[in-house]
Order: structure tokens, then sequence, then C-alpha cells
């Protein structure tokens, strides 16, 4: 178990979570690492709550991760990166977009906007995680497509610490992932996410 | 996913994949020649692989009306030589139930496999029934692989086992393997597609002289294939000899059985059964014989644990039980690596280190995070019709029987959902006893093929007074878009010709029209069927995105909007949320995201002050 990197992505269904989660993959592969995967397919898909687990290593037995034990967060939305912060180890790194998707049970609550920008990252420091937020929206409109906010947070996943795949490695199986028509913008997005966390 | 070249790529390779697509290579290997299934979470990309496969490879696989037509297509192959293979979610294992009761009695001649996909948590389903049971109810094998790796190999083995025995093989797969994506090694394969014979027999009529004769035939059948287990390598020990432990598992319990083993850094025996129907008992007896406690590892019911400790019993063994009996799992909900060592650590021991801290942490924001349910997609003609239904509904107080699909998700008029096709039934039995209040049934194209047929046929005979709704999507959306009658079948044609007098068919987004045909479909005596035929809006959405159609978005003026929110709290798509800025009244005002909006124009139908517009192209 201790050669075993163990992490969670999660967000909202339809913010591409699958998508890093198979680059992701793809990368492990070629470097020759083994991967054990698991998601959930069906209702949790129509703007669900959705969560990937992924573990790579050497003996990988059961596909999903408990409480406490992954090294690694990627969370496209706050409040999804909350729900399964309990999934970190203690001083595990939770990757986070600052964007906020409103569930239905709050859009009721015209001020709950407000009470999002304070509370949830408040939320978040209870637990003994190192959190890493990140403006991914509007690094991927500055890369020109607003829905590379998935690739911005892979860009900062190549730069932890201790995660076994390479930028470079990170960037060629995102070459092979997305559709070549958005490629550019796709690699700007991976750019700026690596550029954010080196400049905390 | 992997790739459909890859998945019949007729080479030694390991390939990255699900655990279903590793089922289905699996029976490309063993040489399926007829396959028929209906689709159903978590079973439905095995199925999506072997159809998808059949095409290229040149063997016939369909996609049934329902999981009993799939089951009797299947057996109709298998008797006549032929390897045949049906898939289903567990529930579905209750629609094929009554042929499969009796053509185990029958047995089969080319190998025939029924996987089906138990979910247990219910991440998607209604149950957490556990399939094992069939191989004590209707005395077939059962086989559980416990990764996508076993999974491909059990279920090649199952055709060999099926034909060795004559038998319905069962390859029980979890929600936890057939959504594992891990590399899985692909075999080379033969395959010999001839002309099913039919040896013609009384072996295949289960008339009650020849169902008495073949009972105790599958009973002997059963026993020889318990004598045989312990050479086909199914049951597995592994670990050091110990006379104080042994921990017994199965299927995905064995995987975190494995981890929990390294967590607690413990080296206990354990037996893993590959099959789990009948049991291996001369393994189970020689594991057990001189151990003073036995764990059962196993996820929702205690199968193996009731059954083994009568198998004790009978052989005068008595080690102490640990499982469900004594609380060291629960009999419901998924297991975890966590949980099994916790459950294992509370009999052997062992070290575990402390989640205090995050529990105390997730106890203090539990409340915070909200509850976010799947809900209808945006432009979702569900939303459009249950809106328009809520009204008439909720006027005449009616009483709203509902089904599974997409529409299971309707957030204002349901009041019951069962199974598959019941909808129609309930409403036929409230509109007995409720005589004061309007009955309403809803359901979808592929549910009304799949069961609400007969429902219909039936409400007509007896002259139930019950409005029926059809919601006609061209498709079975919930499990992934797969085609079934309703692409060559008019729902209207088949209403009409059962004897429902009114039919009525009109676009779910088109309000106007709506509302005047439930005020005359209410006024009308007996059965009336409403159709609202409109294409997934979803799959609508991603046919316009790959061919290059411009959608044509709504936009909401922020100076109009008075911020009522009848369209963001009430109406719930999700394309639409509240503004961050305010306008020049200092209010916030609807947005709609136009990267979700589908134009389907029913915000700017319903909203009160008709602040919404479709957008205006600045090039025009």
């Amino acid at each position: 178990m201790s050669n075993t990197y163990q992490m969670i992505v999660c967000g909202v269904g339809g913010q591409g979570i699958l998508t890093i989660t198979d680059i992701i993959v793809m990368a492990a592969r070629k470097k020759g690492l083994h991967i054990l995967g698991s998601e959930v397919h069906g209702m949790a898909q129509k703007g669900g709550s959705v969560v990937t687990n992924l573990k790579i290593g050497e003996k990988l037995h059961s596909p999903t991760n408990p409480i406490g034990t992954c090294e690694v967060l990627v969370g496209l939305e706050q409040n999804e990166s909350l729900r399964y912060m309990k999934f970190l180890k203690p001083r595990g790194i939770a990757i986070t977009s600052n964007t906020v998707l409103f569930p239905i049970s709050w859009k009721k609550d015209k001020k709950a906007a407000d009470y999002a920008k304070e509370k949830i990252e408040e939320n978040i420091t209870k637990f003994d995680v190192k959190l890493v937020m990140i403006e991914a929206e509007k690094l991927a409109i500055e890369a020109g497509l607003a829905l590379t906010q998935n690739i911005v947070l892979l860009g900062a996943l190549s730069q932890v610490e201790r995660f076994p795949l390479t930028e470079d490695e990170l960037r060629d199986a995102l070459k092979q992932r997305v559709p070549a028509k958005y490629l550019e913008q796709n690699l700007k997005a991976f750019e700026l996410g690596i550029k954010t966390v080196k400049n905390l | 996913m992997a790739k459909l070249e890859e998945l019949i790529a007729n080479e030694e390779n390991i390939v990255l994949c699900l655990g279903n697509e590793a089922i289905a290579r699996g029976a490309i290997e063993a040489g399926v020649q007829l396959f028929a299934a209906y689709p159903g979470t978590p079973s439905s990309e095995a199925s999506t692989a072997i159809i998808a496969a059949s095409k290229k490879l040149g063997f016939y696989a369909e996609w049934s009306t329902n999981e009993k037509v799939a089951f009797e297509t299947a057996y109709a192959a298998s008797i006549s030589g032929i390897k045949a293979m049906t898939a289903c979610k567990h529930v579905g294992i209750n629609v094929l139930a009554d042929a499969l009761y009796s053509a185990a009695y029958m047995g089969t001649k080319g190998g025939f496999v029924l996987l089906v996909g138990d979910d247990p948590h219910c991440f998607s389903s209604q149950n957490e029934q556990d399939s094992r049971w069939l191989g004590v109810s209707a005395q077939v094998p059962v086989l559980e692989p416990s990764n996508p790796q076993e999974a491909k190999e059990f279920t090649k083995l199952a055709f060999e086992i099926s034909e060795k025995f004559e038998t319905i093989l069962v390859v029980r797969s979890t929600t936890r393997i057939s959504h594992a994506r891990s590399d899985v090694q692909f075999n080379k394969y033969e395959t010999s597609f001839r002309e099913g014979v039919f040896e013609k027999s009384n072996r295949y009529k289960c008339l009650p002289a020849l169902a008495r004769a073949n009972h105790p035939k599958l009973v002997a059948k059963m026993e020889s294939i318990k004598e045989w287990i312990p050479e086909s390598g199914l049951s597995v020990v592994e670990g050091q000899n110990d006379t104080e432990y042994g921990i017994i598992t199965s299927g995905i319990s064995y995987a975190y059985v494995k981890d929990a083993l390294e967590i607690l850094d413990k080296d206990v025996p354990i037996l893993k059964l590959g099959m789990v129907a009948p049991l291996d008992e001369k393994s189970i007896l020689e594991f057990a014989r001189n151990k003073k406690n036995i764990v059962f590892i196993e996820e929702v019911d205690p199968y193996l644990e009731d059954r083994i400790s009568a198998l004790f019993i009978q052989n005068g063994i008595v080690p102490k039980i640990h499982g469900k009996c004594t609380g060291i799992t629960k009999k419901y909900h998924e297991l975890n690596s966590r949980l099994v060592a916790e459950a294992l650590q509370s009999v052997i021991g062992g070290e575990l280190a402390s989640v205090g801290e995050i529990q105390k942490a997730e106890e203090e924001i539990t409340d915070f995070i909200p509850f976010r349910p799947p809900l209808f997609c945006p432009g979702c003609q569900h939303r459009a019709a249950f809106w328009e239904l809520s009204k008439v509904v909720r006027k005449n107080k009616g009483i709203f029987a509902s089904d599974i699909g997409c529409y299971s998700l309707d957030p204002w008029v349901t009041d019951t959902i069962l199974c598959m096709g019941a909808g129609i039934s309930m409403a036929n039995g409230f509109s007995r006893i409720i005589k004061d209040k309007p009955i309403f049934a809803y359901i979808g194209d592929s549910t009304f093929f799949h069961t609400g047929l007969t429902a219909l046929a039936n409400a007509v005979y007896h002259k139930a007074n019950i409005n029926v709704l059809v919601l006609d999507n061209r498709m079975t959306a919930m499990t992934g878009f797969q085609p079934n009658p309703t692409e060559v079948i008019d729902i209207a044609d088949v209403a009409k010709s059962l004897g429902v007098e009114y039919v009525v068919e009109f676009d779910p987004y088109d309000f106007e029209n709506g509302k005047k045909t439930f005020e005359e479909a209410l006024q009308h005596e007996g059965p009336t069927v409403i159709i609202m035929r409109k294409i997934c809006a979803n799959e609508w959405w991603r046919q316009q995105r790959r061919s290059g159609q411009k959608i044509e978005v709504y936009h909401i003026d922020p100076e109009t909007c008075i911020a009522c929110g009848t369209c963001i709290v009430q109406y719930q798509c999700p394309a639409i949320s509240w503004s961050v800025d305010t306008n020049s009244k200092g209010k916030k005002y609807s947005i709609i995201d136009p990267s979700m909006c589908t134009g389907c124009s029913v915000c700017s139908q319903i909203c009160p002050v008709k602040a919404i517009s479709k957008e205006v192209d600045i090039d025009e």
C-alpha cells in the first residue's frame, strides 16, 4: 500500500472529470505504471455530484479510496471539493477550482452566493490539508476556451511533489486525448495551470 | 473507455478497459454467437460493447424489449447448440426469472451465460438485491469475479462450464467491478460461427410430468458441479496455514480483504471462492476444519455466512463465526478497504491509523454541503412535460404513478415509482378505489415496450379511467441512449389498435397545445393515451454540435427580470442561475449560461414578465 498513489477527481457531472481522469490514466499507462480506477455511471452523471477514484502503483486490489487515504484531490467545484475532502490524508493536497456551481437547493436562496464566497474555503480549512485554490474559470477564459477549466487543474496537478507523472508525460497524454481543433487552447490552459501554482 | 478496434482485435494485448468491457471481451474470446439484452446500470456497457462488436465480427446481437425477451431469445439459441448470452442489472433478474427458473430444469446445450450487474449502495438502482441467491433459488451455478481481469476470464470460463454441465451460468458482477478501470490481458480467439441445430426432445417442454422428472436431474447436476469445483482452480487459498483465524470471501470483497490485511500488516489465510453456487464444500471444510475462528467478508446479504455456517453444523465443525451475525460488517451498502480493515481489526487486531480528526471535521461541515441531486438536463422535454402536468395534477388533486427512466427525476408531481411498467398498472389500481380524483400514469417509450404494453391492454380491457402519458424521447436515454422499438413502431398506433379511444400527440415544448389536451383528456371516460414526442434534448444537442449546427440560445434582459425565480427555483433549468452583479435597480437577476442552453424556449414561455428572448446575433 505504501507504494500506491491514491487520488480522487471530483466535481459536477459535465465538468470534464472523466476527461482529466482519462489523461492521467493514459499517461500512467504509457509510463508503464499500473492503474486502477473506479467511476460511477448512470443517474450520477446528470448534473449530480461526480467522483472518480484512482490508484497508481504496484499491488492494486480494491478500486476505491476510503476516508483519509488520498495524497491529492482535484476538485472542479468548491462544494464538491468540500464534499470529498475527507478522502484526503492528513496534510494531503487539495487542488480546487474556486468555481461554485449552485445546486438547486441553494438557488432558492439569493444570498447563497455570498455565503459560498465566505464559508466554503473556511470549511475546507477545517481539514488538515494543504489547500491550493485556483481561479480555473478565469485562466480557462484566458486560454481561449472556458471548457478547459479541468485542464488548468491538470497543469497544477503536474506540479505536485511526489505525483508520479511529470509535466511532460501529462502534456503528451493531453495532446492525444483532446480534439485537435481545441488543442491550442488546452495546451495554453495546461501551461497557465502550471504557472499559477509556481507563482503561489 | 476502450475503443471498439481494441476490444475486438484478435491479438495478445494488454488493454486498459472497464470491467464491463473486459466481460464483453471474455464473451468475444469465448465465441458468443447470439447476444440479447435490455440495458440497466451497472451492466449496460458490457452489452453496448458486445452489440457493437457483433456488427464487426458477424454474429447476431440485439437490444431486446425487456430482460425476459432477451433471456428467452438467447435460450433458444443455446438449446440449438449455439453459444448465447444475455445481460441485465439485478432487478432485471426479476423480469426474466419466470424463464430462468424453468430453463434451469431443462438445461442448455450451447454455452449459455447470464451476466448480472448488482448495485450495492444503490448508485443507480431501486434496491440492493443480491443475485448470488439465484444459485440456491433457481439452482444455477454463479461465478463471482473480483476484478476486471477475472471478469473477463470468468465470462470465458462460464461458457466452458455451461457446455460441460449443460447448465445456465450466472456471472455476477457489482458496480465496483463493472465500472472499475484497469489493465486487462486480452488473448487471441477463434470464431467458428455455425448454423444452429435444434434436436427435438421432450426435455424442452416444462409440462408437469416432465418437470417432475427434470428436477432430480437438476439436483444431481448441481451435485456434480459441486464435486468438480475443487479441480477447477476456482477456490483459492492464500496465506500461511493458521489454526486461529481464516477469512472466507468472494468477488469485490476479496479485493477489500487484500487491502485491509496490508493496512493492518497481518497475514491471515484467505479462502477466495470464485464460484459461490454451488458451494465448493470440500475446499471450504478443508480450510475451516482446524480453525478456531472463521471471518466472513461479503457485501450486502450474509449469503456465504449463512450457507457455510449451515455447512459447518452439518459436518460437525464449530468454529466461532464472525460476520454479519456479529455486526462487523453491515447487511446494506457497499464495503471499502477501510470498513473491512475495521471489521478485521475487531477480530484479529492490528494497527489502523485513526481518522478521528477527519471525522470530526466532517461532522462540522456536513450541514454545509449542499444536496446535489441529479436533475433533468437543460432543455429536457421531461421537465417541460412535468411542469405543464404539475398545473393539471395539482389543480385536480390528481394521483400520479410514474415509472422507471429519466422521468423518475421529476421534482413536482410524482407520487409513486415502483418498477419497470408499474405506472400504468398502479394507476389502474388507484382508479378502482379512488373515484373523486383524476389518476395519471407516466411512462417512457422504452419502458412502454418493456412492460407497459401488457398493463395498457389490461387498462383497456377493464375500462380503467386513467390518463396514460407516454414521453417518447426516441431512445432509452437513462442508460446511455440505446435504441428501442419506438424507432419503427408508432406508440399512437399501438394504443389505438389496443382499443384506446382517446389518443393524442403533441410537442412537449408547446404549452398552449398541452394545456388544451390535458383538459380534454380529463373529460374522457376510460383510458386515454397522451404521447409527448420529442427526441431527447441531450442527444439532440450533441447531434447539433457534432454537425456544426448553431444552437439558438436564449438570454435574459437584466432590467426586465424581477428575480421572481420562476425559471431558476421553480422550473429548475440547470442552465439558469442568479447573477453575481446587480442591475440598475440594485437587484440580482437571472442569467442563462449560453454553453448549456439548448434553445428549448420553455423559460421564455413561463417567464411572467417576458424578460427572456432569443439571443440576437450581433453579426446580423
